[in-house]
């Protein structure tokens, strides 16, 4: 079988009824064999079945086929298993091409004389390609066996886990002091009702003290640069002007702070406070203080009070060090989970609920913090506190709205956000138990129950004599300009009974959405990830791989791919662990084998290529020249990852991509740019 | 016989956006002239400029690259450059005599199909009204 | 004015250095209103080199296609430097050469020339007439002298410029290690006029134009040959694998390839005006390549062979990049 000359073997498949119904699948065959280095051309129904398979391996056996064409679906769809197929017959892989004749042939036109004619054109155009195609090889490198994880609410914290337990090494960096993201400001959990920091909190405390996780809080990375298997990140360990050595967590330093009880607490969402120097909340891991830089005067004025800082001379194990300096660390590491979470949506950006102008429409989240029991007023939905936190009242008419922020052009989210019907039926649930004579009303426009449990939680909640409307409310506006009445007007259209209503409420709800992270660009430069249309990370393929990205060895989990409630998170986590653990665990990955390759003698080192390299993964070097020393441009093939730009700028042609080199795209362009 | 004039449309689609765009406008079964070949390219930023005018001179009457949304690129870059270069052989063509409506780009998601469909019908459009392109075309060799 | 006695002493100087391997300049020519191009080895040749309106070859074309020769074993590469006498226009290719990491700046010493300007050949040939004999032209004032066959005529310099001279805006070399005479005036300005001008035909009429001009292509290559930034060691219009195109002297052919050309200096021409001058059957390339180096400078505020700090054009770009035709 080592005959020089090309002997190709076209398949073209009828895909069913997909391409034969519009196809004429025998003509495309009979315009094949007429082509020049076909030796055999056959049809079939199912290209991709076992038996589709086992034609050309056959064929490549017994005929000696060095080149296979298969007229079928898309490359993106089943060029791995055609490559594959070649594989297992013998057959390099690279020697195959496909011609898309279904997505863009039989599927999109409807003539079908003029279909068939052009999927001859396709096979034409694919044979001239192969007759100049090149046997590659896969080369592989080694992966570092760890894994760095970007991001520590549950979906960071389960990836790491799981890594962890198998036995690798992880670095988990979160950004906040603390380890737990939103899922340790919620109350209780839907549909079980459990505890979310009780259930979070063991979680927390296995990451911190595994011997496996090398924990940062506190910390981002800064720079990612590699390839998988062989990535390099420097993380910055910003400065808590803590010594964590010496914090025993005590929190004297807190109460004695100048500024205790005055800014607004990032973790209460703004409706508690806490002090310069503080911990999150109070099951905080690691259960270390931190000192807001922007906020602690002596940090922004460089003097606190007279007898300076209050919090170092409260502390008595001499923690505070107002010296402290971020530290920057280098760390390698074969695989990356991105776990970073989600925003939610700003209500301010829907005037017409009213949530900046009064103190009685808040955000879903922050009803978490109101109801909670560590919350800034201990789990009892309080309202209307003066500014030391004193006084306040208990709503009578409570009313939960959907859906704001999501489904709606008009701030630019048009997808659903998942959890929001449930987490509102949750918290309207949460409201009866606390004030069972309270009224409460959900203006719902749909009520997605989907999960385990769902469906039975609403039912119970709407038999607690939760009313649920169907409308979407226009407006919420203060009934009168009286300060002692706190009366809050909604808007709306009842659409079951086509009444317009103007319904008296002490408290909206409103049920906010879940939004990409607002600084979400950030990390698409680090990482090089590409966002869905809808702002969250992009998934390698929407069905079969929601943890892979676009770049390989960097796995998504959690809400940063998109919004989903814990269970999802905590399985799309142990996903990407699994996915992380194939590639640390084999030991070894494949590089891309369709990158580019310099002919030297043809390149005079003006190093277009090496600006335009998106990946920096070329350099000029010295080339002995016989005898003199010029300078080439030198590809390094595990950075390459064949996108061709450099090609398009040499001038000379001396860099191509292989498989995609000029002299195998020009026959195709010769093919095809003729007019029948 | 006077066959309408059907002009032929080479088309170079990157793989990650525009080709993915093209097959999910497949997927939708979105009915779209078949005027257009299409040759799949990893990226907008693969093809030289050169193949735009290899294509015309092949017979082509019209020709068009689509990329990824400037900032989407699947290789980050690539179709800035292509952009760039894009533009310039545009004005080349323009200068020598080809009829602008010839020479095409768009920028095609993975997401939009329907897009896809309303580029190729655009495209096809310019072409028809620019008439066959004669102008500079290689003779064929029949051996 | 340049002081030819003080050119060649300077010549002689350099060449007369141990680090110096070659210089190149002009020297007259053999006949007709052009010099010739000059490459000396020794300081005693020093005293052929000339400067007048006669000398219109691009020195700095040189210094890229010199061969580099195998270098014999035991025996180190000479990387003595080389030597050029470059005009303002010409300064330009060196400049971009350097852009381009052809060589190292260390490697050429660069003699300054600043140049009041160079006759068209052709115009000179319209108004005088042909000859077989080397024509001596000197400048004075508004008018150029010339030495035709003995006699002497006379003509305006406005006639007889070269058009790139009319508009020539870097009489002074750009990058110099050493200027050989005082610099000069800036006295041209390049509006695009002419490139404007041939826009406004429609694309039938500027179809028609360029399908005459093609067709007379014999495809000699010369203006390849003599630009300065055309020296990849293997041009790909000639190329076999793959060819791009045919070797046919057909109006296809001749027009892919003046395309390719252009394509390729698009960003990189720097306006000598070579290959214009040098082309057999008067092609007029320069305005192909013009209306490439004006969408350059309007489309993306670009001027090639003015800064050796400068990326290539084509190697980056603005994320606010035009894009008015995109779909």
């Amino acid at each position: 079988m080592s005959s020089r000359r090309p002997k190709i073997g076209v398949y073209v498949c009828h895909c069913g009824i997909n391409i034969g119904s519009v196809v004429d699948v025998p003509a495309v065959v009979e315009h094949a064999l007429s082509l020049p280095g076909v030796a055999i051309a056959r049809e079939y129904t199912y290209m991709c079945s076992d038996p589709g398979q086992n034609l050309v391996k056959e064929d490549i056996k017994t005929s000696g086929l060095n080149r296979v064409i298969v007229a079928s679906c898309s490359p993106r769809m089943h060029e791995p298993t055609f490559r594959k197929t070649l594989k297992e017959a013998g057959l390099n892989p690279y020697f195959l091409e496909m011609a898309n004749i279904r997505e863009q042939c039989s599927w999109v036109h409807e003539d079908h004389a003029k279909a068939t004619e052009k999927a001859k054109k396709l096979v034409e155009a694919a044979v001239a390609k192969a007759l100049v195609l090149e046997a590659l090889e896969e080369k592989e490198v080694d992966v570092i066996p760890s894994c760095l994880v970007i991001g520590a609410g549950i979906a960071g914290i389960q990836a790491a886990l799981d890594i962890a337990d198998a036995g690798f090494k992880v670095y988990v960096v979160e950004k906040t002091p603390s380890v737990g993201g939103h899922m340790s400001q919620l109350d209780k959990t839907f549909p079980t009702l459990d505890c979310s920091a009780c259930i979070l909190t063991p979680k927390m405390v296995d990451v911190a003290n595994h011997p496996n996780i090398e924990l940062m809080t506190y910390s981002q990375v800064e720079a990612v640069e590699g390839y998988v298997g062989n990535f390099k990140a420097t993380i910055r360990k910003k400065a808590r002007y803590v010594d964590v050595s010496k914090c025993t967590g005590c929190g004297v330093c807190a109460e004695n702070c100048r500024l205790a009880g005055r800014i607004p607490s990032e973790f209460d969402e703004n409706i508690g406070m806490r002090s310069a120097i503080y911990l999150p909340f109070p099951q905080a891991v690691p259960a270390k203080y931190t000192i807001d830089p922007e906020r602690c005067l002596q940090l922004s004025k460089g003097k606190c009070g007279k007898e300076g800082p209050a919090c170092a001379e409260a502390c008595t194990a001499g923690a505070v060090n107002f010296e402290q300096e971020d530290e920057l660390v280098d760390i390698e590491c074969g695989t990356i989970i991105v776990a970073t979470g989600y925003d939610v949506f700003d209500a301010a950006r829907k005037p017409e609920y009213a949530w900046s102008d009064y103190a009685n429409v808040i955000t879903g989240l922050e009803f978490e913090r109101l109801v909670s029991a560590s919350g800034p007023t201990g789990g009892k939905p309080l309202l209307g506190r003066d500014k030391k936190g004193e006084g306040g009242y208990l709503p009578q008419k409570v009313a939960f709205i959907h859906c704001v922020g999501s489904r709606d052009k008009s701030v630019g989210n048009e997808y659903c956000s998942r959890v929001c019907c449930m987490y509102l039926a949750k918290q309207a649930h949460l409201i009866r138990d606390k004030l069972p004579e309270a009224d409460i009303t959900v203006y719902y426009m749909d009520v997605r129950a989907f999960g385990k449990g769902f469906e039975e939680f609403y039912d119970r909640v709407r038999r607690e004599g939760v009313r649920y409307v169907r409308g979407n409310p226009s407006e919420v506006y203060k009934k009168n300009a009286d300060p002692e009445d706190h009366t809050l007007i909604v808007k709306v259209e009842d659409t079951l009974t086509a009444q317009a209503l103007e319904a008296e409420h002490d408290m909206v709800v409103l049920g906010v959405g879940l939004e990409p992270r607002h600084d979400v660009r950030e990390i698409i430069d680090l990482f090089k990830l590409s966002q869905s249309t809808d702002g969250f990370f992009m998934e390698a393929h929407p069905k079969l791989r929601p943890v892979d990205t676009a770049s390989d060895g960097i796995f998504l989990a959690g809400c940063c791919q998109g919004p989903k409630d814990i269970p999802d998170t905590v399985a799309q986590a142990k996903g990407a662990a699994s996915s992380a653990l194939i590639l640390i665990a084999s030991g070894k990955v494949n590089v891309e084998a369709q990158v580019s390759v310099v002919t030297s003698s043809e390149c005079r080192g003006c190093g277009f290529c090496v600006e335009v390299c998106p990946f920096g993964a070329i350099e000029l070097v010295d080339e002995n020249r016989m005898g003199n020393i010029v300078k080439v441009a030198l590809v390094n093939e595990a950075l390459c990852k064949g996108c061709g730009s450099c090609a398009a700028a040499c001038l000379s042609g001396a860099i191509q991509p292989r498989s995609f080199k000029d002299e195998q795209i020009l026959p195709q362009i010769a093919v095809l740019g003729v007019r029948t | 016989m006077s066959e309408e004039y059907e002009p032929n449309i080479v088309a170079f689609l990157c793989n990650w956006c525009s080709y993915a765009g093209a097959d999910l406008a497949g997927t939708s079964r979105t009915h779209y002239l078949p005027n257009i070949k299409i040759i799949r390219v990893m990226c907008s930023g693969r093809v030289n400029p050169l193949f735009l005018v290899n294509a015309l001179q092949q017979g082509a009457d019209g020709v068009l690259i689509s990329g990824c949304h400037p900032g989407d690129c699947h290789y980050l870059e690539g179709n800035f450059y292509a952009r760039r270069r894009f533009m310039l052989m545009r004005k080349l063509l323009e200068h020598v005599g080809v009829d602008p409506g010839r020479v095409n780009m768009s920028w095609v998601s993975a997401s939009e199909g329907a897009k896809f469909k309303e580029v190729i019908d655009e495209t096809v459009a310019k072409a028809k009204e620019a008439g066959p392109m004669d102008q500079f075309r290689r003779r064929q060799l029949n051996w | 004015m340049v002081d030819e006695k003080k050119l060649r002493e300077k010549a002689k100087e350099v060449l007369a250095r141990e680090d110096v391997r070659r210089l190149i300049g002009w020297k007259r020519g053999t006949y007709g209103y052009e010099s010739a191009p000059a490459v000396l080895k020794d300081a005693s040749e020093a005293d052929e080199l000339i400067f007048d309106p006669t000398c219109v070859q691009n020195p700095a074309s040189f210094i890229t296609l010199e061969e580099k020769l195998p270098v014999p074993r035991g025996q180190d590469p000479d990387t003595r430097k080389v030597a050029v006498l470059v005009k303002g226009c010409d300064s330009r290719a060196v400049v971009q050469q350097l852009v381009e990491k052809a060589y190292d700046r260390d490697s050429v010493i660069v003699l300054g020339v600043p140049c009041t300007g160079v006759v068209d050949r052709r115009k000179a040939a319209k108004m005088f007439g042909d000859t077989s004999e080397p024509v001596l032209i000197k400048e004075e004032g508004d008018k150029f002298v010339f030495t035709i066959d003995g006699e002497t005529r006379e003509g305006s310099k406005a006639e007889l410029l070269a058009d790139k001279c009319v508009r020539c805006r870097f009489p002074n070399p750009l990058i110099y290690d050493e200027l050989v005479a005082d610099e000069v005036a800036v006295w041209g300005a390049d509006e695009f006029a002419d490139v404007d001008e041939f826009a406004k035909m429609s694309p039938p009429e500027k179809w028609k134009f360029w399908e005459e001009q093609f067709s007379k292509c014999i495809r000699c290559y010369s203006c390849r040959n003599v630009c300065p930034m055309c020296y990849c060691l293997e041009c790909v219009v000639t190329k076999q694998k793959p060819q791009w195109t045919r070797r046919s002297t057909d109006v296809s052919e001749n027009t892919a390839y003046h395309i390719q050309r252009a394509w390729h200096l698009s960003g990189r021409c720097i306006e000598c005006g070579e290959c214009e001058r040098v082309c057999p059957v008067d092609i007029p390339i320069t305005t192909l390549n013009r209306k490439m180096t004006r969408d350059v400078k309007e489309m993306f505020s670009y001027e090639p062979g003015v800064d050796v700090e400068a990326e290539p054009l084509l190697s980056c770009y603005n994320p606010q990049d035009p894009e008015e035709y995109i779909m």
